[in-house]
């Protein structure tokens, strides 16, 4: 599946699946049953993610990102991932620097120098579609097209290091640039709550959360809060994800650290800090080792690298909470 | 009122892009410096401003101090109309709703083209790589006037840009809408911490309409590695005032993360 999945078009390399053999997956491969999924973070990544899978993830570094997994990810070593980087400033040097990722669609390739050089020293490729065409391709992909067309990327040189063409719009006949649905292995997506079978809500904006669920092969939530599942069917207009979308939740309190969680914690930006400041592998390999293989998961982690003060300051600080509930 | 006022390039070049904004219009930022204008005009001059974010936040008035690095965080989406997701954020855009655009660059050419993306070598194999687009292409092809904030530096004014990441007008007059991008378009000024550019409505080239106070037009020019048509008549652009000075440094960046810059003075 995975590599019939890599289509290549000259020097570009772009994930592809057809939107059949994505519904039959749906059809044949996604539970519907109401079934409590909770996995601890390692087990979440062993079953559901493998090495070469394309992954997304939502929302960004500094808010509401799925930090907890991206770190297990990195502890099992996953080799060879694609990482669609969108709100991206850390994941890419991190996975990149890990030695997990090989092929990065950018989005936003990421902050700082490291991800920089690691593109110059050939050791990750990139390819260009911008934020706003990795969204529009994950929304082909949820809606079972094989793509959508869009009014942007137009005459740059992004056309050039993408699989975006432009083709004749047959309504006005002036030429129209179109992307490929993008259906990835794995969608990694922290939320406020969620209960044990998936439903889910988000507070606050996100950036394709819903399409990424819809799209993707497996999803996988990390949750502050575990609630009822009766609170969902309460109060429908709040659920951003239902739960027959969902593969597997993990229970992770501060699970978006270093980055802040809307109206629950706010950034810790000393250890952002730390890691803006990574600029060589030795540098790289101190913070993975402090940070990520030191500890056997994130529990140990909160414990022994953040402190139960450091995590009281964080929430103290997390003033604004209008609009969020 | 002081002799002099002293103050960073870059904070003559938030206070300068502050003041081209209307009240009651709509504009997308950008992430950084953008931002930091958008809270500045937001602030003192147009608060019926309604700003758009790409990750969907629609209309919000940004708590400050601001979060240096942070644009989707709590502060930023404060107080928005809607919150949403980027497929709607860019259906703003893409409809025809957002009169402005704002937007930073690596470098720019006499077209207003913008490179984000890499500088020096090949694509593959560049010297310098950077972040890319992120949503700055969006911004640049949709947006009614996209303004460009960038750094009055001659490396970053070039005659053509290494990588060609959001559209001005490509190669010159009606290519935008050759390559099917929405009728109307394009670049509108950039925003120097040295002077103000506006685009030639005939040849869509990049024409100096304005200078710092005490900065001539030779000394703009000399900085930049292509050659602007010049305005007939060049106005002077005064410093940044006293009040633009405290907001900027009281109550939106304390810290001095992101106005700090080169030291300049002029007369108020």
């Amino acid at each position: 599946m995975r590599d019939r999945a890599i289509r290549r078009e000259g020097g570009v390399e772009y994930r592809f699946v057809p939107p059949d053999e994505f519904r039959e997956h749906v059809r044949d491969r996604k539970s519907k049953a109401p079934a409590p999924k909770l996995f601890t973070a390692a087990e979440a990544v062993a079953a559901f993610v493998s090495d070469g899978d394309y992954i997304v993830y939502d929302f960004s570094s500094l808010t509401r990102g799925p930090q907890s997994l991206i770190r297990e990810i990195i502890r099992q070593r996953k080799k060879d991932l694609w990482i669609g980087a969108e709100f991206t400033l850390h994941e890419s040097p991190l996975l990149v620097g890990a030695g997990c990722a090989s092929r990065i669609d950018v989005g936003f390739l990421g902050y700082g120098s490291y991800i920089g050089q690691a593109v110059c020293d050939g050791r990750v490729k990139a390819y260009e579609w911008t934020n706003g065409g990795i969204a529009l391709r994950l929304l082909a992909g949820a809606r079972g097209v094989p793509f959508l067309p869009t009014r942007d990327l137009l005459g740059t040189d992004n056309m050039k290091v993408s699989a975006a063409k432009v083709l004749n719009d047959p309504y006005t006949g002036d030429p129209v640039c179109v992307v490929p649905a993008l259906n990835p292995d794995v969608a990694l997506i922290h939320v406020h709550q969620a209960d044990a079978c998936g439903n889910a809500r988000i507070f606050g904006t996100n950036l394709f959360a819903l399409e990424a669920s819809l799209a993707s092969f497996r999803v996988i939530l990390s949750a502050e809060e575990i609630v009822e599942s009766d609170e969902f069917r309460k109060d429908p207009m709040r659920t951003t994800i239902p739960y027959f979308l969902v593969d597997a939740v993990v229970h992770a309190p501060f699970g978006a650290y270093p980055g802040a969680m809307p109206a629950r914690y706010e950034i810790d930006l000393e250890h952002v800090d730390r890691l803006n400041a990574i600029r060589t592998d030795g540098q790289m390999r101190e913070y993975l080792e402090e940070y990520i293989d030191s500890v056997a998961d994130h529990e140990e982690f909160l414990d022994r690298k953040v402190g139960a003060s450091r995590m009281k300051e964080l929430r103290r600080r997390a003033t604004v909470v209008e609009g969020y509930r | 009122m002081p002799r002099t006022v002293e103050f960073t390039d870059t904070e003559f070049m938030i206070a300068q892009g502050a003041r081209l904004i209307e009240d009651g219009k709509t504009i997308f930022v950008g992430w950084g410096i953008p931002q930091v204008v958008a809270m500045l005009a937001q602030k003192l001059y147009v608060p019926n401003v309604i700003q758009l974010f790409e990750f969907g936040a629609i209309g919000p008035q940004s708590l400050l101090p601001f979060v240096r690095g942070t644009m989707g965080g709590p502060q930023n989406t404060y107080r928005s109309l809607q919150w949403l997701n980027m497929n709607w954020a860019f259906s703003y855009s893409a409809a025809g709703y957002m009169d402005y655009g704002m937007l930073g660059a690596l470098q720019v050419d006499p077209y207003g083209n913008i490179n984000s993306t890499h500088l020096g070598g090949t694509f593959e194999r560049p010297e310098r790589r950077f972040a890319g687009s992120g949503g700055g292409n969006q911004v640049a092809s949709h947006c009614w006037k996209t303004i460009i904030v960038i750094k009055h530096e001659g490396r970053r004014f070039v005659p053509r840009v290494d990588f060609l990441t959001s559209p001005g007008y490509l190669d010159g007059p009606g290519a935008r809408e050759k390559a099917g991008l929405p009728r109307g378009t394009g670049p509108h000024r950039v925003v120097t911490s040295k002077a103000l550019f506006g685009f030639d409505e005939e040849s869509r080239r990049m024409t100096l309409l304005s200078t710092l106070r005490g900065v001539t037009v030779e000394e703009v020019v000399k900085d930049m590695a292509f050659r602007p048509l010049v305005a007939r008549e060049v106005f002077e652009v005064p410093p940044p005032t006293q009040e633009e000075l405290r907001v900027l440094r009281e109550e939106i960046d304390p810290d001095r993360f992101i106005i700090r810059g080169e030291k300049m003075t002029a007369t108020p």
